[in-house]
């Protein structure tokens, strides 16, 4: 008796497709690079490169958070303003006299608020996180822009402004910054079992319920982890742009769910990687920067990063019902 | 003649082959998933206005036929006939226009328009560019009662049971002119007056000259209603007969190609001590429920759907809180809070619904077994590995779970290997007490027997079970003891067979 009929549909193992997804994006991002050398004579230059990673690096980790919370089927439309929302906290923070690492510990706490209350609305309140995610971001800019009174607070820590422009090893601080953010968001999503219990959230809730998983625990572990990803990214930009301004980061939610989703994650749930992201994010990054060597008008770049969602995730339905 | 009829002559062009005659014929159809051939190369000739019923285990190439037949998947080889012409049913649309239809087991339908708008979608009576909803309503009123239904047309769809809500689908079909409909394990989820209302609307049907083709595991329906039955075994067309000239032995050994002496294995075990006991258990949709589970016996509970059977195990099981009654575990009082609560005492569910409740169905079958237990296989931070394959490997074999490796999607499994791996997480658990909530529907004869099997084979490692089914000789001949719902009460206990099946039947419909 043949075994393998009995399954009606006779699928394919996904370990192998995967890789293959992960290596052609990868591929683009070469390719990329290398078309960006020939037609440009200022793209593979140390500052531009540098410059690039930077950029890149604030999307990647964004776009980390935001993919743990699209796994369980949810969306932080939040992340762009709680960015601007946290360089206003560190810069109001530093400004009252609060001492760098204390500040910078508070951003990132406010980050993990942020992100309970998000939980909290969508587990207590029963809403729908596209709407409580929505309301914070409007309310976090206003707030922010409370705060500061419309205008910006500036930034007279040396030290923290100097973070930004340092290198290590050659490499921009910021681009490590994506590694201090990317290594355990590994070990986080597919070596432990909350990553798994977020896969088996974004699933089936029900199921996971019922299999003994604290469903609401891990809706609340996914939404913090997003917020408080958003909030450091907030620090970053800080160091970067030396002030603190709340209408800073504008979009960048998008962008970060534009590089999970190029990435391979599912707006369905229940599909995604933290590799994918990050390199959907220095595609897109990429992609910005080449247009601006390229004198292309920047309108253009958001008309590419759309045509691109479209173009990837539809070769990703094709491929998931070819393998059906 | 009747409102049914009236409306299928809107769309039904006439039958242009006579009764008896070849309405559909398949040469040589094959379907091919890459090397695996799903169905081999099949000749099967379907007779206008006949029912011919087809059977086989899960995986044996049914649900293959039927995409096949509908348009949903194209064929790799092969050639199909329809009255006579060659056609070939490339999309569905192309299958329905030609007046070939399906109603699956599952309901597909608008859960949030009503009866009548589900009836009429996607052909809905127009006026001016205006949907025309009270004469929708009406007319399909009208042929709701005639066909003995007892729906209002204005209800939401989601207000109805998932069994009504199967009538509402066959209504759907039967107006539409369908000459030749598919019914894909129509009863599974049916109580029996809503099944016996079903079986008068088929053979309603099948007298206006409507070819059925009927897809089911019960073979007492199959050989209640059908004229001629196909035999389907790991893609091969193993044999049609006339319903008159073979038995359920003969179809069951063409099915399995093994013989089942007996599908039930009633071993009386040697009772143990109670496991768990309640006492006037109440909660949402269960009323002071108070029974008792022993180690080494089956407690069934039978009643129709809706009963309060799945919310009793629901409330037992820490999901629905309680508003009355106690739980007394190996005799110690206790309160279960949650799922985990329960779980941790040693109380596994297999869920009612394994779509809905039972399994993340585009996640790997080795992540679903190993579920509940990730917490035991971690060390330290990360999830050791090797542990979690091994557990995963271990079930599929024991279980005998039909799949390459544990990577492939839960999805991709016919129902009765579904129900293999939602065992299989319970298994990988453990568990004092097993609840089992329908769990052979929709499973084939071969899966049937290996889940009775393992029952046996729990109760002898000292567990208890408490068996939830809706099938009467299932809950009968397997439970020590049986216990009858109705509307959310306790109505009745029996010890084994100490009760007939008419009694236990007329304490569940209460007449």
């Amino acid at each position: 008796m043949s075994v393998e009929t009995t399954t009606e549909s006779a699928p394919v193992p996904k370990k192998g497709m995967n890789i293959l997804f992960g290596l052609i994006l990868l591929g683009l991002l070469l390719l990329l690079w290398l078309l960006l050398g020939i037609f440009t004579n200022s793209f593979w230059t140390p500052n531009n490169i540098s410059n690039l990673l930077r950029q890149g690096a604030m999307t990647a980790i964004l776009a980390v958070g935001q993919t743990f919370v699209i796994i369980t089927a949810g969306i932080d439309l939040s992340v762009g303003a709680v960015v601007g929302f946290s360089s206003v906290t560190i810069a109001w923070l530093l400004q009252a006299g609060v001492p760098l690492w204390p500040a910078m510990a508070l951003t990132l706490l406010v980050g993990v608020a942020i992100g309970a209350f998000h939980a909290f609305g969508i587990v207590r309140m029963g809403l729908p996180a596209f709407i409580i995610t929505l309301a914070t971001l409007t309310s976090l800019r206003g707030i922010g822009l409370l705060i500061t009174n419309g205008s910006t607070i500036s930034i007279s820590n040396d030290g923290f402004t100097d973070f930004s422009r340092a290198d290590f090893l050659g490499v921009p601080s910021l681009f490590w910054m994506v590694l201090v953010v990317a290594v355990p968001a590994y070990i986080f999503l597919h070596l432990s079992r909350w990553g798994r219990y977020l896969f088996a959230v974004g699933s089936n809730s029900e199921a996971a319920r019922l299999s003994g998983v604290n469903v609401n625990r891990t809706i609340y572990l996914a939404y913090i982890l997003s917020s408080t990803c958003a909030a450091f990214v907030g620090l970053l930009l800080a160091s970067r742009i030396g002030i603190g301004n709340a209408t800073q980061a504008e979009g960048w939610e998008l962008q970060a769910i534009a590089s999970s989703v190029i990435g391979g994650t599912s707006l369905f749930g229940a599909v995604g990687s933290v590799h994918g992201p990050l390199i959907g994010a220095f595609i897109l990054a990429t992609i910005n920067n080449g247009a601006n060597l390229l004198n292309v008008n920047s309108f253009w770049q958001r008309i590419i990063t759309g045509a691109l969602i479209i173009i990837i995730v539809y070769v990703d339905q094709l491929r998931r019902r070819g393998s059906r | 003649m009747t409102g049914l009829h009236d409306i299928s002559q809107l769309h039904t062009a006439g039958h242009p082959v006579a009764k008896g005659q070849p309405i559909l014929e398949l040469r040589g159809l094959q379907k091919k998933y890459g090397a695996v051939e799903a169905l081999k190369p099949a000749n099967i000739t379907f007779l206008s206005g006949e029912i011919h019923a087809i059977v086989g285990e899960n995986g044996a190439g049914k649900s293959t036929l039927i995409k096949l037949l509908t348009g949903v998947i194209r064929r790799t080889s092969g050639e199909v006939y329809w009255c006579g012409q060659s056609v070939q049913l490339a999309t569905p649309t192309e299958a329905i226009s030609r007046g070939i239809n399906a109603v699956h087991q599952e309901v597909v339908l608008c859960r949030h328009l009503t009866v009548a708008a589900n009836m009429f979608l996607g052909d809905e009576m127009q006026a001016k560019g205006l949907m025309r909803q009270r004469a929708m309503t009406d007319a399909a009123q009208v042929v709701l009662n005639d066909l003995g239904f007892n729906l209002p047309a204005a209800a939401l769809l989601s207000d109805l049971t998932i069994g009504q809500q199967q009538l509402v689908a066959t209504a759907r079909a039967a107006m539409r002119g369908t000459q030749f409909l598919i019914f894909d394990e129509p009863t599974a989820y049916l109580t029996r007056q809503e099944s016996a209302q079903l079986f008068r609307l088929i053979r309603r049907l099948q007298n206006e000259g409507v070819t059925i083709v009927y897809i089911s595991h019960r073979m007492e329906e199959v050989f209640e209603l059908a004229d001629r039955v196909s035999v389907l075994r790991d893609g091969t067309h193993v044999g049609t007969r006339l319903i008159g000239e073979t038995n359920d032995a003969e179809l069951i050994s063409m099915m399995i190609n093994r013989t089942i002496e007996q599908i039930y294995h009633k071993e009386h075990l040697p009772i143990g001590e109670m496991i768990v006991e309640t006492r006037g258990l109440s909660g949402p949709g269960f009323e002071n429920i108070s029974l008792s589970v022993k180690a080494g016996e089956i407690v069934g509970l039978y009643g129709l759907i809706g009963a309060g059977r799945s919310e009793f195990a629901l409330g037992l099981y820490g999901r629905q809180p309680l508003s009355a009654g106690e739980i007394f575990w190996q005799g110690n009082k206790v309160t279960i809070g949650n799922e985990r609560k329960a779980m941790d005492l040693g109380i596994a569910l297999a869920p009612e619904s394994r779509r809905d409740q039972g399994l993340c169905l585009n996640l790997p079958i080795g992540l679903n077994i190993n579920l509940p237990i990730f917490d035991r296989l971690t060390s330290g931070l990360t999830i050791n590995r090797r542990r979690e394959i091994e557990n995963a490997d271990k079930q599929i074999s024991d279980l005998k779970i039909k799949t390459p490796t544990r990577r492939v999607l839960a999805s991709a499994m016919s129902g009765g290997n579904q129900q293999k791996i939602v065992i299989g997480k319970w298994l990988s658990h453990g568990a004092k007490l097993f609840i089992f909530d329908e769990p052979t529907v929709g499973v084939d004869v071969g899966t049937k027997a290996e889940i009775y099997r393992l029952f046996a084979r729990l109760l002898e490692q000292g567990a208890g079970i408490i068996l939830i089914s809706s099938y009467l000789p299932e809950v009968y001949e397997l439970s020590d003891r049986l216990h009858v719902f109705r509307q959310g009460k306790l109505v009745a206990s029996h010890t084994y067979r100490s009760a007939s099946h008419e009694e236990v039947l007329t304490q569940a419909i209460g007449v």
